[in-house]
C-alpha cells in the first residue's frame, strides 16, 4: 500500500515536473506546428527532402543560438554574433583561397577569429566593465566593418572540397550541418549541465553578487562564455560559407536577432539564470518550421513577416499563460 | 592602471581617426592597382600592422598624389560616386568601371556610402561631400523623395549632381543614367513566355519586399504576363540574403512539383555556388525554366551549366563609366548628350543565354 502511494507520488511529481518544464512546453508548441503543417501541407511538408532542408536551414542559426544561450544564462547579451558569423566566414575562406593555407589551417584561422572577437567582448565587459549591450554593439560594428574592409565587398568563393563538405556533404544520408549541430549540442550540453563550470554559469546569471561572494571567479567564467559564443558564431559562419561555397561580408546581417529570439522562445530568460541547451534549438526549429510552412503554403512574401511575428507572440503567450495562470 | 588604459584608448581613437581620414585620400592610388594584388596584399597583413602600414602608405600616397596632381592640371576635379550601400555586391562593377574612367581621364574619384541601404544615412554621406566641396556626384538613391532636398542643396552649392541605377526625378539633378526597371520585368516576362509557350505556374523570388526598384520590376513582369497562360504564384522573398534566398528556392521548388518557371528578381541566390542549390539544377533538368535579372560574374556559371536559361542584365559598368564621363564633361563645360529633354541616359539591358555566354564572359569583370 505504502509503495503504491509512493510510486503514485513519484508519478505525479514526474508529471508536474514535465508540465513545468519550459523545454517540454516549447517542444509541444513545435509539435503542434508540425502536426498542423502535416495536415495542411502533408505531402510537401513530410517529404524527406523538405524535412532535411528545414533542419539544415535552422542548424546554422541553432549553432549560433547555443552560444548566445550561454551568454544570456549569465544575464548578458551578445549582439555581435551576426557580424562575427560574417567575419569568421570571410577570414577563414580567404585563408583557404587567397592565402593558400589549405583547409585545416583556414578553418582554424576562421575559428580563432571568432573566438578572438568573443574574447574581446569578454574583456571589454569584465575588465573595462562596459555593459554587454554596448560592448557587443561596438564589436558588432567592428567585425562587420573588418569583413567589408578585407573583402572590399567582393564575395570569396572557390573553397576546397574538404571544406565544402562541412556545409554540403552528407553522412549516412544526413546533411553535415545537422551532424555539426548535434555534436555542438552534445558538447555544450555536457559542459553546461554536467560540469562545475556549467553550474557556475547558472549561478552567475541567478545572482552575480552572491556568486562572487561565494568564491566564483565571475570574470573568468564570463570571459569563457563570451569566447565560446564567438567561437560558435564563427563556426556557424564557416559552415554557411561552406554550404554556399561563398563567403560574404554581408552574411548573417540581422541574424543576431534570430539567435536571441531562438534563445528566448526556447524558454531562457533575458534576466539570466534560466535556460538549457535544448531551448535555443527548439526556438530555432520553431522559426525554421514556421518559415518553411509559409513557403509551402505559398503565403505571399508581403505577409510572411507579419504572420511570423503573430505566431511567435501567440505561441509564447499561450505558453506563459499555462505556466503562470495569467 | 586606469590611466594607462585611458591613454591606450585615446591612442586607439587617434590612430583610428587618422587611418579613416587618410583612407579616403587613398582612393586614387587604389584605382591603379589590380584587384587581385590588392586583395592578396591586404589579406596577408596582420590587423595591427595593417593599420600602421596603411597610415604610412596613406601619407606616401598623399605625397605622390600632390606630385601627380601638379602635372595633370586637373587637380580641382573630384567626383564622388555614392551607391545605395557598401554591402550591395551589384555595385562592384560600377566601382571598377568608374575607377578605370577616373584613371583614364585623370580626375580623382571618391567611392563612398553607408554600409547598409538607408536613406537617412545616405543624406548624411552626401552632406559630408557637400562640405568637402567635391565637383561632381553620382548617386544611386535609396529613396527618391528623401534624397530630393539634399540633392537640391548640392546643386545650389554649385556641385554637378547626377543619379544612377535609382533616380530622384523631382530633384534638381542634372541627369539620370540607368536601366528602366519596368523594362527589366517586361523583358523577363516576354522571355518566360517565349521559353514556356504552353504556360504554367511561375514562382517569383524578390529581395526585400517593398524596395521601389524591385517592385517596379515585378510590376513590369506581372503587367506583361497578365492575360497570358502564365499563372503567377504569390511572390516569395529572400531578404536580399544569399542563404535565405537559397533556402526559399529549395523549399518552394520541392513544395511545388508542378512549377514551370522561376523568375529571380535579383542576383542574391545565384551568388552561391550552383552546387549549393541542387534543387534548382534538378528543376532545370526536368524542363523547368529560370529567368534571372542581373548579369554579374557568379551568375554566368549558372548559364554555362544550363541552370539559368536567360539573364536580363543591367549594365552596371556602363552606369559607372558613362556616368562619371558625362559628369566630368559637364564640370569641364564640354559638350555632352544627356539623353534629350528627359535627361535620362538609358544604359539598356543585356540578354545572356547559351548562345552568347562566351562573348559575355570575355567582357564581364571577373570577381
Amino acid at each position: 500500500m505504502k509503495t503504491q502511494s509512493q510510486s503514485k507520488d513519484k508519478h505525479i511529481n514526474f508529471l508536474k515536473k514535465l508540465r513545468e518544464s519550459a523545454t517540454i512546453r516549447i517542444a509541444l508548441i513545435l509539435l503542434v506546428l508540425c502536426v498542423f503543417l502535416a495536415i495542411a501541407e502533408g505531402k510537401a511538408f513530410l517529404t524527406n527532402e523538405n524535412l532535411l532542408s528545414v533542419f539544415r536551414q535552422f542548424s546554422f542559426i541553432g549553432i549560433m543560438a547555443i552560444g548566445e544561450c550561454l551568454v544570456i544564462i549569465t544575464g548578458g547579451i551578445d549582439l555581435s554574433v551576426g557580424s562575427i558569423f560574417a567575419f569568421s566566414g570571410v577570414i577563414g575562406s580567404l585563408a583557404m583561397t587567397s592565402w593558400g593555407l589549405g583547409f585545416i589551417l583556414g578553418l582554424i584561422v576562421g575559428l580563432v577569429a571568432g573566438a578572438g572577437f568573443g574574447l574581446i567582448n569578454g574583456l571589454l565587459i569584465t575588465k573595462l566593465k562596459l555593459p554587454p549591450f554596448i560592448a557587443t554593439l561596438g564589436t558588432m560594428s567592428i567585425a562587420r566593418g573588418l569583413s567589408y574592409a578585407v573583402t572590399k565587398g567582393y564575395p570569396v568563393s572557390d573553397m576546397p572540397d574538404a571544406f565544402k563538405f562541412i556545409g554540403q556533404g552528407h553522412i549516412l544520408g544526413i546533411p553535415a550541418p545537422i551532424i555539426l549541430l548535434i555534436i555542438v549540442t552534445i558538447i555544450i550540453g555536457i559542459f553546461l549541465h554536467l560540469t562545475i563550470t556549467g553550474r557556475r554559469i547558472f549561478a552567475i546569471g541567478g545572482n552575480e553578487e552572491a556568486s562572487r561572494v561565494s568564491g566564483i571567479s565571475v570574470k573568468k567564467e564570463k570571459i569563457l562564455v563570451y569566447t565560446l559564443c564567438g567561437l560558435l558564431a564563427g563556426l556557424a559562419g564557416l559552415a554557411t560559407a561552406a554550404r554556399l561555397n561563398v563567403a560574404q561580408s554581408t552574411a548573417g546581417a540581422g541574424s543576431e536577432m534570430d539567435a536571441i529570439a531562438a534563445v528566448i522562445i526556447g524558454g531562457a530568460s533575458l534576466s539570466g539564470g534560466v535556460g538549457n541547451v535544448a531551448g535555443p534549438i527548439l526556438g530555432a526549429a520553431i522559426m525554421g518550421v514556421l518559415r518553411n510552412g509559409l513557403v509551402l503554403m505559398s503565403v505571399s512574401a508581403y505577409w510572411q513577416q507579419t504572420v511570423i511575428g503573430i505566431v511567435i507572440i501567440v505561441a509564447v503567450t499561450i505558453d506563459k499563460m499555462r505556466y503562470e495562470k495569467l | 592602471m586606469k590611466k594607462l588604459v585611458s591613454i591606450v584608448l585615446c591612442l586607439i581613437l587617434l590612430v583610428g581617426i587618422v587611418v579613416s581620414c587618410s583612407k579616403k585620400e587613398e582612393k586614387a592610388e587604389e584605382t591603379e592597382k589590380a584587384k587581385e594584388t590588392e586583395k592578396a596584399e591586404e589579406t596577408e597583413k596582420a590587423k595591427e600592422t595593417e593599420k600602421a602600414e596603411e597610415t604610412e602608405k596613406a601619407k606616401e600616397t598623399e605625397k605622390a598624389e600632390e606630385a601627380t596632381e601638379d602635372k595633370s592640371g586637373d587637380e580641382e576635379i573630384v567626383i564622388a560616386v555614392v551607391p545605395k550601400a557598401l554591402d550591395n555586391a551589384v555595385f562592384l562593377d560600377t566601382k571598377q568601371a568608374a575607377e578605370e574612367k577616373a584613371a583614364e581621364l585623370g580626375f580623382s574619384l571618391i567611392w563612398t556610402a553607408s554600409q547598409k541601404s538607408d536613406a537617412a544615412e545616405q543624406v548624411n554621406v552626401i552632406e559630408g561631400l557637400i562640405e568637402k566641396k567635391v565637383d561632381g556626384m553620382l548617386i544611386s538613391c535609396n529613396d527618391a523623395d528623401a534624397l530630393k532636398d539634399v540633392i537640391d542643396r548640392a546643386v545650389d552649392a554649385g556641385i554637378v549632381v547626377a543619379t544612377f541605377d535609382s533616380d530622384s526625378p523631382e530633384s534638381k539633378r542634372n541627369f539620370y543614367i540607368g536601366t528602366n526597371n519596368y523594362t527589366l520585368g517586361e523583358v523577363s516576362a516576354q522571355k518566360m513566355m517565349e521559353y514556356l509557350p504552353d504556360g504554367g505556374k511561375i514562382a517569383i523570388l524578390t529581395g526585400v519586399p517593398g524596395m521601389p526598384n524591385l517592385e517596379t520590376r515585378i510590376e513590369g513582369f506581372t503587367d506583361t504576363a497578365a492575360g497570358s497562360n502564365l499563372e503567377i504564384l504569390p511572390v516569395q522573398a529572400g531578404d536580399c540574403d544569399t542563404q535565405k534566398s537559397v533556402d526559399v528556392i529549395t523549399q518552394f521548388t520541392l513544395a511545388n512539383p508542378d512549377l514551370a518557371g522561376w523568375w529571380l528578381v535579383g542576383v542574391w541566390p545565384t551568388l552561391a555556388d550552383p552546387e549549393a542549390i541542387p534543387e534548382l539544377a534538378n528543376f532545370s533538368d526536368k524542363g523547368g525554366v529560370t529567368v534571372s535579372v542581373d548579369a554579374v560574374w557568379p551568375q554566368l556559371a549558372y548559364v554555362e551549366r544550363g541552370i539559368i536559361d536567360v539573364l536580363v542584365g543591367q549594365d552596371f559598368s556602363a552606369m559607372g563609366s558613362q556616368g562619371v564621363d558625362a559628369l566630368y564633361k559637364l564640370i569641364k563645360n564640354e559638350e555632352v548628350d544627356l539623353g534629350g529633354d528627359e535627361k535620362y541616359i538609358d544604359t539598356g539591358y543585356i540578354l545572356v543565354d547559351e548562345n552568347n555566354i562566351e562573348e559575355i564572359k570575355a567582357v564581364t569583370p571577373e570577381w
